[in-house]
């Protein structure tokens, strides 16, 4: 035990304080974003700036709700990643499921093709997807920019889930089989029940990343009816004169789901994002 | 394994990855066609083009733009890579340490790297504004520069800027991968070592980096992945300007296609990108595999 003090120093409270001190620094523009977006049109150019809003004032929030449609900015956000997230766990967790019990050659190809297909920038692949999707007529639509994010969130899910799969003991199945559960059975009443916590990070992940989409929404659709609100707050940054408190309470208004679902699954989330790179 | 079950697992493996192959292999290889062929706006539907060779090559390259953006390219990369991996060890060196919250506190890091990119570009424009910007202002009142630092327009500054955004973007992954591969690290090894005398540093350098080589090597090929495809917070900042002073391949790509409709061009620049993603990719599952088989 001595030992273990002297190699592993256990250096209590003093280095708590100094990592609370520079996560509180690191986090800022965090802190910065959201403060931002609660200042009056005149404090948001006061210089230097207040660290601490004056005047806090939901004004700015007001205004993007009233004048900016930021709730169908979120609807059309919503109506992409919800699908994206079943599509990415249905398939993803069949995929992966499959990866971990089958043992030849084929699997090595498709994990390796796997692997290898998710590294390819979106928005290189965003020019044959539009030529793509234009001959299948679904430009324009919600289904283009959900296939299309779809192919980078399952990739993903089929990484971190296959490790996953894998700690399912095998004689629970085989134990499943003798009661006379076929294969579908099995699969539903006995593997997915015990995946259900990797199942809700791969989601939480795939609906973050398919809500944050950008590149496929700005490519594939041009009716601005049906743009997201990432597509939103780029035509609000993009003007060469912004309203930044008004940009900073739209931004807020759309990262508060995401922070909030982060500070819930904290724990999970970095648990699954280890496993998934790196195994 | 019982046989009854296999054909419902052929099916189960074949639905996803039939569907990468569909949406991201075809459209790669789509992209290659178009890179050796003369496509514009008028015959973008037609499924039959004029094949011109390596002209589109010939082309990118003869473009001074391209030669700029390629070094961007490298830098931003680079930088990224080399960063995010010292600063991202260093911080999972600090965490590594028991102290109460250390696990919490170092989880709630990455939050930054859950924003969506496009928000994080906005947030570090407004951050990196020259007049009413969070960054000059820290910098004058520490009395670190005297007038306000043109973050975003001055084409010598605007790429360290998009890369100081997109390190703080990315560091937090990093660290955790990192730090992850250091919690695995047998204590028996720092014991051994400290009985025999050795110091913090020599403890470091003979037994914490031999053992992260191949998790650094993963996060390298990672980081370059990721960065590779960096276009929301660019295009957020600096949309790759001034002058493409802060431009990278994939914005650079998608500005020949969408922005000047000259998708061949578009198509070969992305070529390129494809080539440096591909060679890494293979490092990274090279190095995979011989994790899993040691």
């Amino acid at each position: 035990m001595s030992v273990r003090i002297a190699t592993a120093p256990r250096v209590g409270w003093p280095y708590t304080l100094i990592a609370i001190c520079g996560v509180a620094l690191y986090l800022f523009p965090i802190y910065w974003m959201f403060t931002s977006g609660l200042k009056t049109s005149a404090e948001i150019f006061a210089n230097p700036p207040t660290l601490i809003p004056q005047n806090p004032t939901l004004e700015a929030f007001a205004h993007v709700f009233a004048r900016e449609n930021v709730l169908r900015y979120l609807r059309n956000s919503i109506a992409i990643a919800a699908p994206v997230t079943i599509l990415t766990l249905v398939m993803g967790a069949m995929g992966a499921y499959a990866m971990s019990r089958l043992r030849n050659r084929l699997v090595d190809v498709a994990l390796v093709t796997v692997l290898m297909l998710q590294v390819f920038p979106e928005a290189l692949l965003a020019t044959p997807m539009f030529i793509i999707f234009r001959a299948l007529d679904i430009l324009n639509t919600f289904a283009a920019v959900i296939l299309a994010t779809t192919s980078k969130t399952l990739a993903f899910a089929l990484v971190v889930l296959r490790p996953m799969f894998r700690q399912v003991p095998i004689e629970l199945e085989e134990a499943s089989r003798v009661d006379g559960c076929n294969s579908w059975q099995t699969f539903w009443r006995i593997v997915l029940p015990l995946m259900r916590t990797p199942l809700i990070v791969v989601g939480t992940l795939a609906f973050v990343q398919a809500y944050g989409q950008f590149v496929y929404a700005l490519t594939l659709m041009s009716d601005q009816e049906l743009q997201p609100a990432t597509v939103g707050i780029y035509s609000f940054v993009g003007a060469e004169y912004a309203d930044w408190h008004r940009v900073m309470a739209f931004s807020s208004v759309f990262v508060a789901p995401v922070i909030i679902l982060f500070l819930i699954m904290q724990r999970k989330i970095v648990a699954g994002l280890t496993a998934g790179a790196l195994k | 394994m019982a046989k009854a079950q296999q054909p419902l697992l052929y099916v189960f493996l074949a639905i996803p990855v039939t569907y990468l192959v569909a949406l991201i292999g075809f459209p790669v290889f789509y992209n290659l066609v178009m890179s050796v062929q003369d496509v514009n706006l008028g015959n973008i539907s037609s499924m039959i083009r004029p094949f011109i060779g390596l002209d589109n090559y010939r082309e990118v390259i003869a473009d001074p733009s391209f030669r700029k953006v390629f070094i961007n390219s490298i830098l931003f990369v680079g930088v990224n890579v080399v960063a995010q991996i010292v600063i991202g060890l260093s911080v999972a060196l600090f965490f590594s340490r028991e102290f109460p919250g250390a696990g919490l506190l170092r989880g709630l890091l990455l939050a930054a790297w859950m924003l969506p990119a496009l928000v994080v570009g906005a947030l570090w424009k407004w951050i990196f504004a020259t007049e009413y910007g969070l960054a000059n202002a820290a910098l004058t009142s520490l009395g670190l520069v005297d007038a306000g630092v043109h973050w975003l327009s001055d084409p010598r500054i605007a790429l360290t800027s998009v890369t100081i955004a997109n390190i703080w973007f990315g560091m937090p992954f990093s660290m955790i991968l990192i730090a992850a591969a250091l919690i695995a690290i047998p204590r028996e090894l720092y014991e051994a070592a400290a009985l025999d005398g050795a110091g913090a540093v020599a403890r470091f350098r003979y037994i914490t980096l031999p053992s992260l080589t191949a998790t650094l090597l993963a996060v390298a090929c990672l980081v370059t992945i990721y960065t590779m495809r960096a276009f929301d917070l660019i295009y957020a900042m600096t949309q790759g300007g001034p002058l493409d002073a802060s431009n990278v391949l994939p914005l650079l790509s998608y500005q020949f296609s969408f922005q000047q409709f000259k998708f061949g061009i578009g198509s070969a620049i992305g070529t390129f990108s494809f080539v440096i993603v591909f060679v890494v990719a293979l490092v990274y599952v090279r190095t995979l595999k011989k994790e899993a088989v040691s």
